[in-house]
């Protein structure tokens, strides 16, 4: 019944006009897809190359250091981020109060977060100078005693790089538990508090259940993030006491400021055993549909 | 009623050990920076002489570990400029393909650039700091910017890209039937919807790139192209270093940070936890 | 100004099959009306047309050039959209000049197209605002006037009334068909609402699944359906509509006896869909038996629900309510009037 006037009935072949689109849109994505080659892709490829030889190994397995910074890693790793992790659930709630003096607050607790690292860290450094830090200025002036040695010690010095990992990456988790938090419907607290529920049953049966999917994939990606944590240790200790609060990011550092590449990245070889299973978590967690 | 005081009264009791465990570190710094040598240790909560005599001395570079400072913020500036409209430029077309061309493959460009976060920051500079001795850049202040737009690009382009899915498509089809080509639509329709969100998105990656040690720390090393950072770094190098000096020095280098931070921090905010949680 | 062809049009995404050879000639100036249910493919026939839409086969012609592969901007077309699309950063003179400043048109002939077009939309006094600062009236206005600018060949509108209040609807109803009759531009009107369609078209296609059920003018449509599906569409309220057996010239159905109009073409036994509008029923002394359940004064008339057995009649009669909810009455159905329908095909019996 209808009929193409004049017979014309002859279509040029696809590609469709819409084709035109796709070319921008390959021109448009170009420059990211470049970057992505020259500064991820291929060094990642070349210095997974450059960790092919077993006598990297050898040498890295050799150093004395290597076994006490794998350790210092993955106490890093299991202590302060699950400490972070809980502080970090329990100040959201705290901040989700609804008053303008904790609106303020908030702002100011992200000051850690928002300036940079330098300054701060060796603000913190300077503090606890066994010497002439403040804090054993105090202890000395309240007790006549000498305070501990803090940073030349070990223990205490990867705990306190620790807790200036916390101050630094806390107020950023806090701030993502807060948007959880607030994600929340408020009638289900208001149903909760007509059904007689204590504040300890409201985040046992109302926050908890909506908040640990993000709470546990925000732990495993701060975890990755934390693995490559260079400056809360590297400023604040510098590695030592004799090279014993290194962690892996800070020992393939120093490896490459040693000119030994082949160490460095066999560093990073080894993280992987660490690196790969959170990477995998995540993308577990990622894939599955939200609840 | 009593409960609810009560209430009150244990939410400020709260709020003071937060306070002091954030601002000590910082208020510490400022106190630093503002003592002479030798009152700088004494715990006091206020110097007996503050001065700003500090400052003084590192406006004219009057030190061994000053004598480019001016040349170092400058750099600082430079880099954290081109880091933020590189990173803007590069990922706000990313997007624009992604989310409004539909370009074929465009999610998989997305995730593998999302993939970057998963290799930890210091592990990643590694195997750059080879790769920019490959392509020559080393000690170049453009091997800085390229790095830290590595960095900062797959979150812009994450966010970018949420952002423009909310924008009507029916726009895109408007435009196109009002004889748009993909150039016009870009520069007419997206781009000047989009801005708000890269505003955000620019002052974040020059953020990064402003306050980033580390990658400096690897790929630069004349003294007249260290960023600021990177020369704090060096104050640690000796053991009777000007810490006060440092501190102040410190003090500069934090402020604008910390300025551009409380400007935008409703963008920054929202911008930030956008994606945190599926609406 | 331009007629428009679709020929035996196919459409699938993936497995999915959206249009099953649609084929519809639009002659030159028609106001023609896509109407069906969402998801029938209405609106993807449009988007065709518009070039916002790959035609997976078939023809679509505009003035007799096939513009299958065609950019959407050089189809000479303008398109109203549901939610009107307009620039939320450009003005109402920017929104609507925007076409014209892509083709480079020099500013002196954008600002008396859009002056004009201002003028017939009654938008002059707007022309500085932002859309954000129009009530949803003003905006639909708006976005006709970026069509009418253009000057096309071919108006399409994408159920543009849909997001408008009862009330506005109605008048942008007769503001469209004003402009129509002025312009006379061949316009292609999606909707699903089948008030709009019979008020505003010189032809409607009823479309279902893919398919277009039937095609004609609003009033050959609603007297004589030519399936059940189209029986049902059209008119509001709906027909009532039964099962039943041809036994000796009349339909058992219900239990008890339906007339039938003169001159059918069923035949004796043949299983039937008894099809009768709401106006042609009346309430009557004598007739089949029903009772009352719900009454709806109108007004100028009154809808009766009432109950014949188990199934559910509207009734519309003029003037005000004669009975109440639970009264008994009788129906006497307008045979003239009575729609018949083959049950198995659903098709139209003459």
């Amino acid at each position: 019944m209808a009929a193409i006037p004049g017979g014309v009935l002859t279509v040029p072949p696809r590609p469709f006009f819409q084709s035109q689109w796709q070319t921008w849109g390959v021109i448009f994505i170009a420059p990211y897809v470049l970057v992505f080659l020259a500064f991820v892709l291929y060094p990642v490829s070349y210095g997974l190359w450059l960790a092919r030889h077993p006598e990297s190994y050898v040498k890295l397995f050799a150093d004395p250091i290597f076994f006490r910074t794998a350790v210092n890693t993955l106490i890093f790793l299991l202590v302060a981020v699950n400490l972070k992790f809980l502080l970090a659930l329990w100040l959201s709630g705290f901040f989700v109060h609804d008053r303008p003096w904790v609106r303020w607050m908030s702002v100011l607790f992200l000051l850690p977060w928002a300036v940079p690292s330098i300054p701060t860290i060796f603000s913190i450094r300077f503090m606890f100078n066994p010497e002439w830090g403040v804090i054993n200025s105090v202890i000395f002036r309240l007790t006549a005693l000498d305070g501990p040695n803090w940073l030349n010690d070990p223990v205490i010095g990867l705990g306190l790089a620790m807790l200036t990992h916390i101050w630094k990456s806390l107020p950023f988790w806090t701030l993502i538990l807060i948007a959880g938090r607030l994600a929340i419907p408020r009638e289900q607290y208001e149903a909760a508090s007509v059904d007689g529920a204590s504040a300890w049953q409201k985040f046992k049966f109302v926050t908890w259940p909506s908040l640990r999917t993000l709470y546990l994939s925000s732990t495993i990606l701060s975890m990755i993030f934390t693995l490559g944590d260079f400056n809360s240790v590297y400023l604040l200790t510098g590695g030592g006491p004799a090279d014993l609060t290194h962690v892996l990011a800070t020992l393939g550092i120093r490896y490459i400021r040693l000119d030994q590449v082949d160490l460095a990245m066999a560093t990073i070889v080894c993280a992987m055993p660490l690196v790969l299973p959170l990477v995998w978590f995540m993308m577990k967690s990622l894939s599955r549909p939200a609840p | 009623m009593k409960r609810k005081y009560w209430n009150e009264a244990v939410l400020v009791l709260l709020a003071v050990p937060i306070l002091l465990w954030t601002l000590i570190p910082i208020y510490h710094l400022f106190l630093f920076s503002i003592s002479s040598k030798d009152s700088a240790f004494s715990g006091a909560l206020w110097p007996d002489h503050p001065t700003l005599r500090g400052f003084g001395t590192i406006a004219r570079q009057e030190h061994f570990y000053l004598h480019h400072f001016w040349i170092q913020i400058w750099n600082s500036l430079w880099i954290a400029v081109a880091v933020g409209v590189l990173t803007l430029a590069i990922a706000t077309s990313a997007a624009f393909a992604i989310s409004r061309l539909k370009v074929k493959g465009g999610r998989t460009v997305m995730n593998l650039a999302l993939f970057t976060y998963f290799i930890p920051a210091a592990f990643l500079a590694i195997p750059m700091y080879k790769a920019m001795g490959v392509y020559g850049l080393l000690n170049n202040r453009w091997s800085l910017v390229l790095a830290m737009v590595t960095l900062a690009a797959p979150y812009a382009i994450w966010v970018l890209k949420q952002a423009s899915d909310k924008l009507p498509f029916e726009l895109d089809e408007a435009a196109r039937i009002d004889g748009a080509t993909p150039l016009q639509l870009f520069r007419l329709v997206y781009l000047p919807l989009m801005t708000p969100s890269m505003v955000a998105i620019g002052t974040y990656a020059l953020l990064l790139a402003w306050n980033e040690y580390l990658y400096g720390y690897l790929l630069l090393s004349h003294e007249q192209t260290i960023t600021l950072a990177v020369a704090l770094g060096h104050f640690i190098a000796a053991d009777d270093s000007p810490w006060e000096l440092l501190m102040a020095t410190g003090l500069v280098y934090a402020l604008p940070p910390a300025a551009i931070y409380y400007a935008f921090r409703r963008y920054m905010v929202s911008g930030l936890t956008s994606g945190a949680v599926k609406a | 100004m331009a007629s428009v062809t679709f020929d035996s049009i196919f459409k699938s995404f993936g497995s999915t099959k959206i249009l099953h050879g649609i084929s519809l000639d639009i002659a030159d100036g028609e106001f023609m009306v896509l109407v069906g249910p969402s998801g029938c493919g209405k609106s993807t026939l449009l988007r065709m047309l518009a070039g916002l839409e790959e035609i997976s086969s078939g023809h679509v012609a505009i003035d007799g050039r096939v513009v299958n592969d065609i950019e959407s901007k050089d189809r000479d077309i303008a398109m109203v959209f549901q939610s009107y699309a307009l620039y939320p950063h450009m003005t109402v003179r920017e929104n609507m000049g925007f076409s014209l400043r892509l083709r480079n048109e020099s500013r002196k002939i954008t600002e008396q197209r859009v002056d004009n077009a201002a003028r017939i939309l009654n938008l002059t006094n707007f022309l500085g605002r932002y859309p954000r600062e129009l009530s949803g009236g003003q905006r639909q206005r708006v976005a006709m006037g970026r069509a009418i600018v253009r000057d096309p060949k071919v108006f399409l509108f994408d159920e543009p009334l849909s997001n408008l209040d009862a009330k506005l609807r109605v008048a942008m109803r007769a503001e469209i068909k004003a402009l129509h009759q002025r312009l006379k531009t061949t316009t292609v009107y999606v909707t699903h609402d089948q008030v709009e369609a019979m008020t505003m078209a010189d032809r409607i296609a009823v479309m279902n699944d893919g398919r277009i059920e039937q095609l004609g003018r609003p009033l050959e449509l609603y007297d004589r359906p030519a399936n059940l599906f189209v029986a049902q569409f059209i008119g509001s309220p709906a027909m009532n509509v039964f099962d039943g057996v041809l036994k000796n010239n009349l339909v058992h159905g219900l239990g008890t006896q339906w007339p039938i109009p003169a001159g059918t073409t069923a035949v004796e036994g043949q299983m039937l869909k008894y099809g009768i509008r709401p106006e042609h029923l009346e309430l009557a002394a004598a007739g089949v038996a029903a009772e009352v359940v719900v009454v709806e004064p109108m007004g100028a008339e009154t809808e009766f629900l009432v109950k014949v057995q188990e199934q559910a009649f509207t009734v519309v009669s003029h003037g005000r309510a004669a009975a109440g909810p639970g009264d008994k009455v009788f129906l006497w159905p307008a045979a003239q009037n009575a729609h018949l329908f083959d049950a198995a095909s659903g098709l139209r019996i003459q």
